[in-house]
């Protein structure tokens, strides 16, 4: 089996998940009247990231087969897809900030360990093994990393504005995230057990299982090893983006700096 | 324009006793330009030190074959050398420049903690003598400076070198950890209206985001060098390989400060170079928030490439591949550095002082060492050049090419400010050439030694065609180097004395500290020009031309913050990073297929006892701050008691676990678990000491009534700390007891 024929066979053409998908295309491009913007990409890029991660060969791999295929895809639905849907949505900034025992989750101090929480609680070895081999609990799993990551990102780029926290708030914010993330990370990438002993003995059809053997040249440990650090590094680049996202948005706040016009240099005025 | 603000309060009523003259004057100096004066000429003085061992070095090297040195003594120099240099003269210059420049730049009166600034800065020279003490006391470390165990393990490095070499970088630690604390709490709390942080000039803007790379990545260090002590001194086994230890995680440890280290030590520079260029270049920086804004990313980038020094050591392909990615990314914000510099060169009228000079050297020769260390990145590379020429050729462009050529800049821009009296242009350029010239004799043939083979730290090599000459050159051009230091001192020792007076603004520059007098005052301004964008002086002298029309003057964010709490926070964290390099080395040990024993002889719930105790602490402290805060004097008293009492039963019962441990024969040396067991619990104990020591003041100040006036400062702020080692017990608890023990 080649990579090629691998790729094709994976791909997971979900009737309800394309029916969900298509229902979502249209209402989200009726609600805002047809009209294409920058938002409308994020929700597409958020829509073919959530495609990635779980119809995708991708998903075919993480149930079980490839750790490393179960660390993107768990990275996908925290860091990659809810901030897209966020950053779709139309920005409010009337209403102040909503108080109630519903909105507990605001709390940034609950978000961050949301957010934290998905990546660590779901890489305890039991709920690991668990969340790879069984449907129902792997379901279980993708809708709660997309919860979890949508807590987490709110203060960031959720769509009210008075419920973002400040730049240079959310700079820590993002940063001791990334470090949290960067532990676990540096946990697995070095741990001499398996987080994940399902993955040690795939029991996936013997063609793929000679692919990824033979032809990427994947051992167990070295696929657990690149789990580990993609959660370590990439995802930690996810959070620096993000760092510098807010940079840009506090110094674009100062509105009276104008830029630089080279016929009124010094040279005139000395 | 008449429009003028007063200084803002003096920060420290201690600070007028200072006043004076005499040598006294200057070892009792609270003042924030004394200190920073300080700072710079002890670090000249280590300057000369380490430049001496260099050349010593390079006439060993001059020519093939040579035996001026013997191995061992080449092996001292060349640590001593690289210790010296990096932590007795790069830090601290920069950090010297921060101490005189960031509160004058920020509108300042001095630093928020100006006694904490006397003693960081006596920390300095204590950890100079302490590093040199070893010369006296059996041979100077030979091991290197980054101390590679199992070399640096007694069996292998058995004079006390590299245990002086341990206190001293300690003490040296501690010194920049509060330094670091002591300019962040500056930034935040202290700046004059106006000085919002957008407006931050970029030296300050660098310092500022340095102290937290500091603060952070010292505490890896630290966690290494007592690891490394205790192996030394109390035969335990942590880096060891041959009784189980790992020589590897020396170097994540070390490599996790020392990448960070790197940065350390050039963004101050970038800061200078930053405020240099414009000034000479009469214009504004170009893209003053991409400058600012690469800054953070270099920052945070820097603490997740460390192995790519590791790469030589056989990680493994993944970890090599995503490490080269990483490594690789840094050279993005970097090189927006660069063409931001450039791009502001571009089309200014440009004034090519010698500070500029040195700028622009700076500007070539750190793209340079910055394409060379690009290709370190490439692992294939990295694994034939590493730790050749190449190498010491690459770091020298970086760190002498770049950061001591950005210090250059910074001494020629700033003298005239510290002494009233500018440098000698024209004995600068013979300076700014003949240093020009040495540098690259003296390093840029090294590229081609490394590439040939040539390995560093070996005290000679074979007489291979072209080595000879190569080396020879390479030896010239650093004496010639020696000499243009001695030039420096000559221009410095003239000017103080008969320099052309410099006047209060003599480059036309537009930050803050060429408002006040040259040598400022010692209150620093009598008063502030109105801040109304990031450069006040010209908006001072450009009224119908300012940066920002219209802006009105903004008001700081510094309002709300409160420097203990501040100063508090950043030493949490850095005390926070350290603990957790504790525990992450508690799990390497333990949390592997071959557990040693005696944490079977743990009991849980016993030590669980008295971990509810010092929890209950936490909750008492809390209650005694509410009783404070309602005026419940007596209240107030009762619960503070409690909370000692509480801390003592703590530390009582982490006493008897230690005796009853002992009484089994468990020491620190005995295995892997006894190692890291005493010493992370030891540390913690060590901190709740600290801690109960902070609140026994409290109780004094307490009972003298102090807090009667409602400054209720001092409980907040060691409760901050209270609540800390808590919860890094909560930390401690759970990984060594709950998780950790077998049954």
């Amino acid at each position: 089996m080649t990579t090629h024929e691998f790729l094709l066979s994976a791909l997971n053409w979900n009737p309800f998940l394309m029916a969900v998908s298509v229902v979502a295309i249209f209402t989200y491009v009726q609600s805002c009247g047809w009209k294409l913007s920058g938002k409308t990409v994020f929700f597409m890029a958020g829509l073919v990231s959530l495609f990635l991660a779980s119809a995708s060969p991708i998903n075919f791999l993480a149930r079980g087969i490839l750790f490393s295929a179960h660390m993107l895809q768990h990275l996908l639905l925290v860091l990659i897809v809810p901030p897209l849907f966020l950053l779709s949505l139309p920005t409010r900034r009337n209403g102040g900030i909503s108080k109630g025992f519903i909105n507990w989750g605001k709390h940034p101090l609950i978000a961050w360990f949301s957010g934290v929480g998905a990546m660590w609680f779901w890489h305890i070895p039991v709920l690991c093994d668990a969340a790879a081999s069984s449907q129902s609990i792997h379901l279980l799993q993708t809708v709660s990393l997309l919860i979890l990551g949508t807590l987490f990102w709110r203060p960031i780029v959720g769509p009210r504005i008075e419920e973002r926290l400040s730049p240079l708030a959310g700079i820590p914010y993002l940063f001791t995230a990334c470090i949290a993330c960067s532990l676990l990370g540096i946990w697995i990438a070095f741990a001499p057990i398996s987080v994940c002993p399902v993955f040690m003995n795939p029991t996936a059809p013997p063609e793929v299982m000679a692919m990824i053997r033979d032809q990427w040249g994947l051992t167990p440990a070295m696929d657990q090893q690149i789990g580990g650090l993609l959660m370590w590094v990439p995802a930690c680049l996810v959070y620096l983006g993000a760092i510098l996202v807010l940079l840009g948005r506090f110094y674009r706040r100062s509105k009276h700096i104008v830029p630089f016009r080279p016929q009124e240099t010094e040279k005139k005025n000395d | 324009m008449n429009e003028t603000y007063a200084s803002p309060p003096s920060v420290e009523i201690f600070h007028a006793k200072n006043a004076g003259e005499g040598f006294f004057s200057w070892v009792a100096t609270v003042d924030h330009k004394r200190i920073g004066i300080l700072y710079l000429l002890t670090a000249f003085f280590f300057f000369g030190v380490g430049g001496l061992e260099a050349l010593v070095m390079r006439l060993q090297l001059a020519k093939p074959n040579n035996h001026l040195l013997s191995p061992d003594a080449y092996d001292q120099l060349f640590t001593m050398h690289g210790t010296t240099m990096i932590f007795l003269v790069v830090m601290p210059t920069l950090i010297g420049f921060a101490n005189y420049f960031v509160p004058l730049m920020i509108g300042a009166k001095d630093m928020a903690f100006p006694r904490l600034n006397a003693m960081s800065y006596w920390f300095f020279p204590f950890g100079g003598l302490l590093l040199h003490f070893s010369l006296l006391a059996g041979g100077a470390p030979s091991v290197g400076w980054f101390s590679y165990a199992p070399l640096s393990e007694t069996p292998f490095a058995s004079s006390p070198g590299v245990d002086y070499w341990i206190l001293a970088l300690f003490a040296l630690g501690i010194g920049s950890i509060s330094t670091s604390i002591n300019l962040i709490a500056t930034v935040l709390a202290l700046r004059a209206p106006g000085m919002s942080i957008r407006r931050l000039p970029l030296f300050t803007w660098m310092v500022f985001v340095n102290s937290f790379l500091l603060i952070m990545a010292l505490p890896a260090l630290n966690a290494a060098i007592i690891m490394l002590f205790i192996d030394r001194q109390l035969d335990a086994h942590f880096f060891m390989p041959s009784h189980g230890g790992s020589a590897i995680l020396w170097q994540h440890f070390f490599w996790t400060f020392g990448h960070p280290e790197v940065y350390i030590m050039v963004l101050p520079a970038f800061g200078i170079i930053s405020e240099v260029i414009p000034v000479f270049s009469r214009k504004p920086i170009f893209g003053y928030e991409f400058v600012a804004g690469s800054t953070v990313a270099i920052a945070l980038l820097s603490f997740g490439v460390w192995a790519h020094h590791m790469f030589a050591v056989g990680l493994g392909q993944p970890m090599d591949i995503f490490f080269a990615a990483s490594s690789m990314m840094i050279a993005v914000p970097t090189g927006v550095k660069v063409f931001n510099w450039s791009a502001t060169l571009w089309g200014g009228s440009i004034r090519l002082t010698t500070s500029m000079l040195f700028a622009v050297a700076f500007l070539l020769q750190f793209t340079l060492g910055g394409l060379s260390g690009i290709t370190f990145a490439v692992v294939p590379v990295d694994w034939q050049v590493t730790d050749t020429y190449y190498l010491v050729a690459h770091f020298h462009y970086v760190l002498f090419g770049g950061s001591l050529f950005g210090v250059f800049a910074g001494i020629y821009y700033w003298f005239p400010k510290m002494t009233g009296r500018l440098l000698s242009e024209s004995v600068g350029k013979v300076h700014f050439w003949m240093t020009v010239i040495g540098f690259n004799m003296a390093f840029f043939v090294q590229h081609f030694l490394g590439l040939m083979g040539m390995t560093r730290r070996v005290y000679t090599y074979p007489d291979f065609p072209g080595w000879g000459l190569l080396n020879m050159i390479s030896t010239v051009g650093a004496f010639i180097l020696g000499l243009s230091v001695l030039v420096l001192v000559w221009n410095i020792v003239v000017s103080l004395r008969r320099g052309v007076l410099a006047g209060d603004n003599p480059w036309n520059a537009w930050t803050l500290e060429w408002a006040a007098s040259s040598p400022p005052a010692e209150h620093n301004f009598d008063q502030l020009p109105p801040l109304h964008g990031r450069r006040p002086l010209w908006d001072l002298a450009h009224p119908e031309n300012p940066d920002e029309p219209g802006a009105i003057q903004e008001e700081p964010e510094g309002k709300k913050y409160n420097k203990n709490k501040v100063g508090m926070m950043c030493f949490i964290a850095s005390e926070a990073f350290f603990f957790i390099m504790l525990l992450i080395a508690y799990i390497f040990y333990n949390f592997s297929q071959h557990p040693n024993t005696g944490s079977e002889w743990l009991d849980p719930l016993k030590t669980g006892v008295f971990t509810f105790c010092l929890l209950a602490s936490s909750f008492t402290y809390w209650r005694a701050e509410k009783k404070l805060e309602s005026g419940n004097y007596n209240g107030f008293l009762v619960w503070l008691a409690a909370t000692l009492v509480l801390g003592g039963v703590f530390l009582t019962g982490q006493g008897m676990e230690y005796f009853e441990l002992f009484q089994k024969g468990l020491r620190a040396g005995t295995n892997l678990f006894s190692a890291s067991f005493f010493m992370v619990t030891g540390l913690h104990g060590l901190h709740v000491l600290i801690g109960l020591i902070g609140l026994l003041i409290v109780l004094a100040m307490a009972l003298a009534g102090d807090f009667k006036n409602g400054k209720i400062e001092a409980v907040k702020t060691i409760g901050l700390y209270w609540h800390f080692v808590d919860v890094v017990w909560i930390a401690v608890f759970t990984t060594i007891y709950l998780v950790g023990v077998r049954t």
